[in-house]
């Protein structure tokens, strides 16, 4: 069924658009000659920040903001990256984008490249996503057939490229000084900030990093106009917001809501299907992995960035893990510290020794070996890794065991008792 | 695979790059297709085509987890375990393969017969298709249940060798 | 401290800020923790290396608050700003540097008793001033295999290392060999080499210094001695002429190790040091060293005692009918060469004294022309190099010159008949031997182009090109900003020329039977370049007294042999190729049967009756700064821990040292002769190098081995009119056609045979000797 208002035309069309062809039957390519032909790029600089389009990846950054603190004098060539490294647990709504909708990625990076005068614009896709890279290859390479990437693009004086670079299995590559390091062909491990990418990001040029889906977003916005956009949503979380909906709900998959519009219950149980019957929910990772999770209790918190913030957590990637109450916190917690002991690029010592120690902790816990001091400890660690790490991905793993720790004292006290059995997993719900 | 094989390659792309650097990763994944994983003249042939240390390739090799600088099986199969697909049975589908072709359940390893290596992925952006098994670099599969999941390594182990490994 | 970068308070465009309540200034740009040091604050720092690179932040040790900033800010990336309000000592501040503390300790092993960098460990001491106590984490340790031999010279505990990628960021931007570097990802992350080879370099030594933990530890140092019973002295290296300034580690009156000094001079050396200069020491007390004197007569060969030798000695140079020559080699010091020319002037007088070494004549102009300290290689935007191997023949160069291109960009050439070690970097402009004035001239446009060009100039190549030496003087001087640095071919070559010393004249003197009998102080003129003509000179009766340290050619055949300190183990003064005038310390006790060789020549001015009126080396030197111009004013106290630099010498100074006119003829091969430090005599000694030894070449291109049909399974005749030698053949890419490369300083000096005594230039005849 087409969606109203939506913004990724694969959804608005209800199939996918992986040919030229369809996606210029759904309405695409029609922003880029617009804008060539009759903007400046500060002008669709200045559309960009009107709409108040906010960065998808997980910091909500202002897009157009962020396009304006590049250096208009530098004379350095620039770039435009597309962080497609998604790889945060719980979040798979870039991959449906570049699988089913290649080509309004590609107008997307066309027109920011545009709009700060790139050369070339780079996907970094994570290796693991090889079969939508392949599917990105294929785009690029009609896209570059069709004159729609190139040199004098519509006939203009704007040169464009666009290159699809595969990471090889490393989560912190998405953190985008990494990324950039990466995409260098270094090891994945951030740079200290400032220079921040936009004054010497890749390549040590001035480069604007952007999400997939907040990429993507921009034709719509173009043709549509900002106001359109702005109109959508709530003054300061304006549009739309792909959720990855995953976990115990009977209808996991993406869906896209209009921020401030849908409540976290409407999305769990009306989109998703709800949960199995007679189980209830325990907690909720809204925003993927690293965001702290919510109980029952804030199931009518609006889905925005401000009304999430409100609750105690953040809208971060819109991967949103769902947890009835068959198991415990505790074990889905070490599950999910592991995780971060595994991808720290241990370039920072209270990440990559603090993420070991809290596993090792937490497993303990798990194991029933673990005595109240190491709760404690466990505490004490929080202090000793949060504020103080180079990059935020240890503020990933700290944010959400911390507030576990607060939300669900039953499951922890439960678990320092008997330690904690593995679950029955709910089964595939065949649909 | 031989530098010049590694250089044939690189060069078309060469020109998108302002550093040259950045066709290390490319060089090392695709080195990686002959045999599945990197053997040590395997690395010294991209140091060769790209033109830095060793030393320097195997330290990015060695960052990311789909490069292999040790031996796999045939095929690798990913076993996502992280949190979504845990919920919907992921550890379960993890012992079942582990038990089946007789590797470490810790650390996972490569079967005896040496054709599956059986490891776990975190998440792999399939959540929606929890509990979810990547082989090589194929799309990801999903729904898993540990019997669907030892059907999977029976029919790989059935299957002819790929040509080239893209993991 | 090394750890902390410079800062210049006194220099313009400083900045404000309060700092822990005071008001103080540090030059805008600045980093945070720098400033903070300048004025007695001590961030504590790990991964912070300043001479390394630009600050990487990983470590999160040196956490301060700034107001204003949210949560804490690592002082080492944060730069000044005006008005900032930093604190160190708060609590929140405190409670970072102390949760780092207790973050890196937790998969540490602490097993600081057994470890050697135990009491001299910068996490030790971080943990002890700025820790908390105990760390609470405490079990269940990471482990790694322990302890690696990273080579034959370097322990890694992977299991002490905090991560710090000093040694890493050493290892690829430093030395830039590409060969250290951190592998896995996360808690896994461990520093190694591409599959675990060894680290075989020249420069992997200083990964030692700069690692802050017991993580990498110098082999032939381990268990050798602990922090409490060792002493530490500044001394200088006396294997190069560069002067690298190094720190002495002395137990039970030995030298332990040498390491760069804690507190590193910025214009020499920047605290690094070459592996032949950190390990060489090993082989100062070896199987060669002579341990008592010598005496050769009638009644054949006697060892003896030193007051027994020294009255031989008198004898031998008493009874000369003829005036006696006084000969210094290149590790003689200032004050030895003073008070030899002191007892030439009285209890011998008429004596006729001279270097081993290069004539001054062809240089004098070029010497006369702006010099620069090392440290100028890095402000410069264009370094050219002209003839030599600088990193070969004065290593220290080659990291100041690795930088200047890596982390400020400045453009490097290297003019010459070979690559050399700095080809990766360097844009090499081929000369082929002899032909080096051309190239000049194409430098000097490119000088004139350029804001602050530097020069290093190859002492030897010049001297055999005399007209290229006149051509690069007016290059230098033509451009105000032009600066030069001499790359020397002698150790104590400057301080000896300092002096007037020439190198010209006593074989010539020798020859003409016009000599009654040789001193020698640290020089074997047997196997010096020329060697065959000092062989021949020395043939007749003339009686040799030798002052040595180690048995060689010379002291084989002298009538007296004294031995005489080391520069481990005797005072003493070198003047490095840029003009720095330096002190050797007293580090070893050395062999009981020799002394210091300024006390020798002192006795021996006793002995002939006229004594000098100093006992000590302190006041040979303050005498000698009241009587030379080329030293004058010098002093200990002058000199103080770093150095002084002495005027340049003028332009017409030893402008009658030259050797004879010689045009190297056009038969055969061009000789190109490099001193190797690493191929040397004294690395050779040492068994700590052992990864060096390689036996003596003849080098060839492939062109050339072509032309020669050689392979380098042969083994080659060379003959010049000065001497033969043979030598195996190797073959390397990038060098002149129509050239063969040999190495000086090596056991065997091959090389010097070929050789007349003022090095060149030479052309050599090549015969196949035998196939392997
Ligand atoms: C550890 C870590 C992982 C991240 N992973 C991703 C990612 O996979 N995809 C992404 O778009 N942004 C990711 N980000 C956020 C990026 O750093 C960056 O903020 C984002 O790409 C900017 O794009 P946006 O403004 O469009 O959101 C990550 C950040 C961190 C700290
Ligand atoms: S916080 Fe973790 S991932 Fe980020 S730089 Fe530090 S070690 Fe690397
Ligand atoms: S070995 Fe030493 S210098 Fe190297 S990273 Fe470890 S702690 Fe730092
Ligand atoms: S958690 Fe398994 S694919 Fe996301
Ligand atoms: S010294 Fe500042 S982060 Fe290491």
């Amino acid at each position: 069924m087409p969606l109203l208002n939506s913004v990724y035309r694969q959804r608005e069309a209800g199939k996918p658009l992986v040919t030229l062809d369809d996606y210029r039957a759904a309405g695409g390519y029609q922003a880029l000659p617009k804008v060539l032909a009759e903007m400046d790029p500060d002008d669709l600089q200045y559309e960009f920040m009107r709409s108040g389009l906010r960065g998808r990846g997980g910091a909500g950054f202002p897009m157009g903001k962020k396009a304006s603190f590049l250096p208009k004098d530098s004379q350095r060539p620039k770039y435009v990256v597309c962080n497609a490294d998604e790889s945060e647990p719980g979040t798979f709504k870039d991959r449906e984008i570049m699988e089913f909708n290649p080509f309004q990625l590609l107008e997307g990076i066309t027109l920011a490249g545009y709009a700060i005068g790139a050369v070339r614009g780079y996907i970094y896709i994570r290796g693991e996503y090889e079969h939508q890279a392949r599917v990105l290859d294929r785009a690029v390479a009609e896209a570059r057939a069709a004159g729609l990437l190139g040199t004098g693009l519509f006939k203009s004086t704007f040169d464009f490229d666009i290159t699809v670079y595969r990471g090889a299995g490393a989560y912190i590559c998405g953190e985008e000084t990494a990324l950039l390091e990466s995409l260098e062909g270094k090891r994945g491990q951030p740079r200290l900030k400032p220079p921040f990418p936009a004054v010497a990001g890749l390549y040590h040029s001035p480069t604007l990093i952007n999400n997939v889906e907040t990429l993507a977003a921009l034709p719509p916005i173009v043709e549509k106009g900002a106001d359109w956009y702005a109109g959508l949503g709530t003054e300061k979380s304006p549009g739309t917001k792909i959720f990855c909906v995953s976990g115990h709900v009977m209808r996991p998959g993406n869906y896209e809501i209009v921020l401030g519009e849908t409540t976290l219950r409407e999305l769990i149980f009306v989109h998703a299907g709800g949960l199995r019957p007679g189980r209830r929910v325990k907690a909720v990772w809204v925003g993927g992995s690293s965001v702290p999770p919510l109980g029952e209790q804030h199931l009518d918190t609006p889905l925005d960035y401000e009304a999430l913030a409100a609750a105690g957590t953040m809208l971060g990637s819109g991967g949103c893990i769902v947890m009835d109450d068959s198991g415990s916190v505790v074990r889905t917690t070490l599950r999910l510290v592991t995780f971060y002991r595994h991808e720290s690029c241990g370039k920072c010592s209270p990440c990559r020794e603090g993420t070991s120690w809290m596993e090792k902790l937490l497993q303990r816990i798990v194991d029933g070996q673990a005595g109240p001091d190491d709760l404690e400890m466990l505490k004490a660690l929080f202090g000793r890794i949060s504020g103080r790490t180079l990059c935020p991905l240890a503020e990933g793993a700290v944010g959400p065991v911390r507030t576990a720790l607060e939300l669900f004292p039953d499951d922890w006290a439960d678990a320092l008792e008997n330690g904690v059995p593995v679950p029955e997993p709910m089964l595939p719900v065949s649909s | 695979m031989t530098a010049d094989q590694i250089r044939e390659y690189l060069e078309p792309r060469r020109h998108e790059f302002a550093d040259p650097r950045s066709l290390v990763l490319p060089a090392l994944k695709f080195a990686q297709t002959g045999r599945g994983y990197l053997t040590r003249e395997d690395m010294e042939a991209v140091a060769e085509a790209t033109g830095y240390s060793a030393s320097y390739v195997e330290s990015v090799a060695t960052f990311y987890d789909r490069v292999y600088t040790e031996p796999v099986g045939t095929r690798v199969v990913s076993v996502c375990v992280s949190m979504s697909c845990q919920l919907r049975g992921a550890d379960q589908v993890w012992e079942a393969l582990c038990d089946k072709e007789g590797v470490d359940h810790h650390h996972g390893g490569t079967s005896a017969d040496g054709r599956i290596t059986v490891q776990e992925a975190q998440c792999l952006g399939y959540c929606d298709r929890a509990a979810c098994i990547q082989v090589d670099a194929e799309e990801t599969q999903g729904p898993h249940t540990p019997d669907s999941a030892r059907a999977l390594v029976d029919e790989l182990r059935a299957a002819p060798d790929p040509d080239e490994y893209w993991r | 401290m090394a750890d902390y970068a410079r800062v210049d308070l006194d220099a313009e465009n400083q900045v404000t800020f309060e700092l822990n309540g005071r008001q103080v200034s540090a030059p805008a740009g600045t980093m945070l923790v720098d400033a903070c040091y300048a004025h007695g604050v001590e961030v504590p720092i790990f991964c912070y290396e300043p001479r390394i690179g630009p600050p990487v932040g990983a470590c999160r040790m040196c956490l301060v608050e700034v107001e204003g900033m949210r949560g804490l800010q690592t002082a080492c990336s944060t730069p000044v700003r005006p008005d900032m309000v930093v604190r160190t000592d708060s609590p929140a501040a405190k409670d970072g540097q102390e949760g780092v503390l207790e973050i890196l300790l937790m998969n540490h092993p602490l097993d600081c008793p057994v470890c050697d960098k135990g009491g001299e460990c910068p996490l030790q001491d971080r943990s002890f001033k700025f820790g908390g106590g105990k760390s609470r984490f405490f079990e269940g340790k990471r482990h790694f295999p322990k302890p690696l031999e990273l080579s034959s010279r370097i322990a890694l505990d992977q299991e002490r290392c905090i991560s710090c990628f000093r040694c890493v960021r050493f290892s690829q931007e430093v030395a830039q060999d590409g060969q250290l570097t951190m592998q896995e990802r996360g808690v896994q992350s461990q520093i190694t080499t591409f599959s675990g080879d060894a680290y075989e370099d020249r420069f992997t030594g200083n990964i030692i210094d700069v690692c802050p933990v017991g993580a990498l530890t110098s082999i032939p140092y381990r268990f050798v001695a602990r922090p409490w019973d060792i002493t530490n002295t500044p001394s200088v290296c006396g294997l190069c002429p560069v002067g690298c300034n190094t720190e002495l580690t002395l137990r039970d009156g030995d030298v332990k190790r040498v390491t760069g000094r804690p507190d590193p001079n910025y214009e020499v050396e920047e605290g690094w040091l070459c592996d032949v200069g950190r390990w060489g020491f090993d082989g100062d007390g070896g199987i060669t060293r002579l341990t008592r004197a010598i005496v050769r007569d009638a009644n054949g060969e006697r060892h003896t005692d030193l007051t027994d030798a020294v009255a031989a000695a008198t004898v031998a140079l008493r009874g000369a009918s003829k005036p006696v020559g006084v000969l210094l080699g290149a590790t003689a010091t200032v004050e030895e060469a003073a008070i030899a020319l002191e007892l030439a002037g009285g209890a011998l007088a008429g004596a006729r004294v001279a270097r081993l070494g290069i004539p001054a004549a062809p240089l004098a102009a070029l010497r006369a022309t702006p010099r620069a300290q090392l440290d100028e290689i890095e402000r410069a935007d264009l370094v050219a190099v002209v003839g030599g191997d600088p990193g070969l023949a004065q290593p220290i160069t080659e990291l100041r010159m690795r930088k200047a291109v890596l982390r400020n960009g400045a453009r490097l050439v290297t003019i010459g008949s070979r690559p050399g070690t700095l080809a990766d970097v360097a844009t090499h402009v081929h000369a082929a031997p002899g032909a080096l004035t051309a190239a000049v001239a194409e430098l000097a446009a490119q000088i004139g182009a350029t804001g602050r060009p530097v020069v290093l100039w190859d002492e030897a190549e010049l001297a055999a090109e005399p007209a290229a030496a006149e051509a690069l003087a007016e290059a230098v001087s033509a451009n105000g900003a032009t600066r030069q640095i001499e790359l020397g071919a002698d150790v104590n070559g400057a301080g000896l020329r300092a002096l007037g010393i020439p190198a010209t004249g006593l074989l010539e003197a020798l020859e003409a039977g016009e000599l009654g009998a040789l001193l020698t102080v640290r020089a074997d003129p047997r196997s010096a370049p020329g060697r065959v003509a000092w062989e021949a000179a020395l043939e007749g009766d003339v009686p040799v007294v030798a002052l040595a340290t180690h048995a060689d050619r010379t002291t084989d055949a002298a009538t007296v042999v004294i031995p005489v300190q080391s520069l481990l183990e005797q005072e003493g003064t070198l003047v490095s190729m840029t003009g720095r005038a330096q002190r050797v310390r007293r580090g070893a006790e050395g062999p009981a049967g020799a002394a210091p060789g300024w006390e020798v020549l002192i006795a021996l001015g006793h002995h002939l009756g006229a004594p000098p009126a100093y006992r000590t080396a302190s006041a040979a030197l303050a005498a000698a700064g009241g009587r030379y111009a080329g030293i004058e004013g010098l002093t200990y106290d002058a000199m103080g821990v770093g150095g002084v630099e002495l005027p340049r010498p003028a332009a017409d100074h030893l402008a009658a040292d030259a050797g004879p006119a010689r045009a190297a003829g056009s038969d055969g091969l061009a000789l190109v002769a490099t001193r190797d430090v690493y191929g040397g005599r004294e690395a050779s000694r040492a068994p700590a190098l052992a990864a060096f030894h390689a036996p003596a070449a003849a080098t060839v291109s492939p062109a050339t081995a072509a032309a020669l049909d050689v392979t380098d399974a042969d083994t080659v005749t060379l003959t010049s009119p000065y001497g033969a030698a043979s030598l195996p053949v190797r073959i390397v890419d990038g060098l002149s056609d129509d050239a063969v490369f040999v190495t000086l300083g090596t056991a065997d000096a091959a090389a010097e045979a070929l050789m007349p005594p003022d090095r060149g230039p030479v052309r050599v005849g090549v015969s196949v000797e035998a196939r392997r």
